[in-house]
C-alpha cells in the first residue's frame, strides 16, 4: 500500500495570479424612459384611447338609433298582421277544443268543468293564453319551429 | 285554454284582408318613407293598441295600417321600382341585420327619386324613436277607479296633533 501512495499529489489550487474578482456590481438594463415619462405616456395613451372609444361609441349609438327607428316604423304593420292571425288562431283553438271534448259530459270550453281560470275579471276580457296552450291543438312540428326558432336563425 | 265561449272573437272572414307579402330587406328599405307616409294610420293603431291592450278592439285600425302599407308599396312600385330594388338588394346583401350604414350611395339615389316623384322626404335622424303627439277622435278608455275597501284601516283624522320627532331624524345630514 505504501508504494501506491508515492505518486505526487496535485492539490487543487487557485489559478496563477489568483481568482478574478467576483462581479457583484449591479448592471441595470438600459432605461429608455424615465418614471415621469412612463406616467405621462400612460396618461396620454389612456386619453387617446378614450377619445377613440368615444368616437366609436357615438358611431355605434347612431347606428343603433337608426336601426331602432326603422324597426319602429314597420312595427305597426307587423303588429296588425300578427293580431289578426292571433285572433284567427284563438278561434281555431276554441273550435278544436269544443270538437275534442264534445263527448265529455259537463265540459265547458275554456273552463275546467265550468270553473273559470280567472274569476275576478269580466267574462269578456281576453286573456292571452300561454305559449303551450296556444299551440296545444296544432302540429307538434309547428310548436317546435316556434319554440326553437333560435336554432334556425 | 283560457278562452271561454263568452269571449267574443271575430269571424275568420272579418280578419282576412290582403296581407303585405314582402321580405325583410324590402320592408327595411321602405321603412322610413313608409313610416312617414302612413304616420297617421300607424299612430292611430298604436295608440289604440297601447290604450286598450286588446287586439279585438283595434282590428279596423290595423286593417287601415295594412291597407296604407299596401298603397305605399304599390306607389313605390309604380314610381321608383329600380332605385328601390337596388337599395333593398344592397341592404339584403351587405350585412346580416339589414344595416343602413353600408348602403348610403344607393340610399341617396332612392331618396332623391322618392323626393322627386312621391314628394316624401326621408324623416330626420331618429324620427321614429322620438315622442310624437297624435290627435285622435277615438274616446279614451275609462280608467279603472281606485278600489275602496269597507274594512280598510282608518287613517289619522285631518286635525290630529303631529308632534315633532323626539330624537331627530336618522338621516339628519340629509333632512336637517
Amino acid at each position: 500500500m505504501a508504494e501506491a501512495c508515492q505518486i505526487a499529489k496535485k492539490q487543487d489550487l487557485p489559478p496563477p495570479g489568483g481568482y478574478k474578482p467576483i462581479p457583484y456590481k449591479r448592471i441595470p438594463a438600459k432605461q429608455y424612459f424615465s418614471g415621469y415619462a412612463m406616467f405621462a405616456g400612460y396618461i396620454g395613451m389612456t386619453v387617446g384611447g378614450l377619445y377613440l372609444y368615444n368616437l366609436n361609441y357615438k358611431q355605434i349609438q347612431k347606428h343603433e338609433i337608426e336601426m331602432r327607428s326603422a324597426k319602429m316604423a314597420i312595427y305597426p304593420m307587423l303588429l296588425a298582421e300578427r293580431d289578426r292571425e292571433f285572433l284567427k288562431q284563438l278561434r281555431r283553438n276554441r273550435d278544436a277544443e269544443a270538437e275534442l271534448m264534445r263527448d265529455v259530459p259537463g265540459w265547458e270550453v275554456g273552463t275546467y268543468y265550468g270553473e273559470r281560470v280567472y274569476k275576478n275579471i269580466p267574462s269578456d276580457t281576453l286573456v292571452e293564453p300561454i305559449f303551450h296552450e296556444y299551440y296545444a291543438h296544432s302540429d307538434p312540428k309547428e310548436w317546435f319551429k316556434r319554440a326553437y326558432i333560435k336554432l334556425r336563425s | 285554454m283560457v278562452v271561454t265561449s263568452d269571449i267574443y272573437l271575430p269571424e275568420e272572414s272579418e280578419l282576412t284582408v290582403p296581407e303585405v307579402n314582402l321580405s325583410g330587406s324590402t320592408l327595411y328599405a321602405g321603412s322610413f318613407h313608409l313610416g312617414k307616409y302612413c304616420e297617421h294610420a300607424n299612430n292611430e293603431f298604436m295608440l289604440c293598441r297601447m290604450e286598450e291592450q286588446d287586439p279585438r278592439k283595434c282590428i279596423n285600425e290595423g286593417k287601415a295600417v295594412t291597407a296604407c302599407t299596401m298603397e305605399f308599396f304599390r306607389k313605390v312600385k309604380n314610381t321608383c321600382l329600380n332605385e328601390f330594388n337596388q337599395y333593398a338588394n344592397c341592404l339584403d346583401k351587405s350585412s346580416g341585420d339589414y344595416s343602413f350604414k353600408f348602403c348610403r350611395n344607393t340610399q341617396g339615389v332612392y331618396d332623391k327619386c322618392m323626393l322627386e316623384k312621391m314628394n316624401i322626404e326621408r324623416p330626420s335622424f331618429g324620427y321614429f324613436t322620438e315622442v310624437r303627439v297624435h290627435d285622435t277622435k277615438r274616446p279614451k278608455p275609462p280608467v279603472e277607479p281606485k278600489a275602496v275597501y269597507p274594512d280598510a284601516t282608518p287613517a289619522l283624522p285631518e286635525d290630529a296633533e303631529k308632534k315633532p320627532s323626539r330624537f331627530g331624524s336618522r338621516f339628519y345630514w340629509m333632512t336637517e
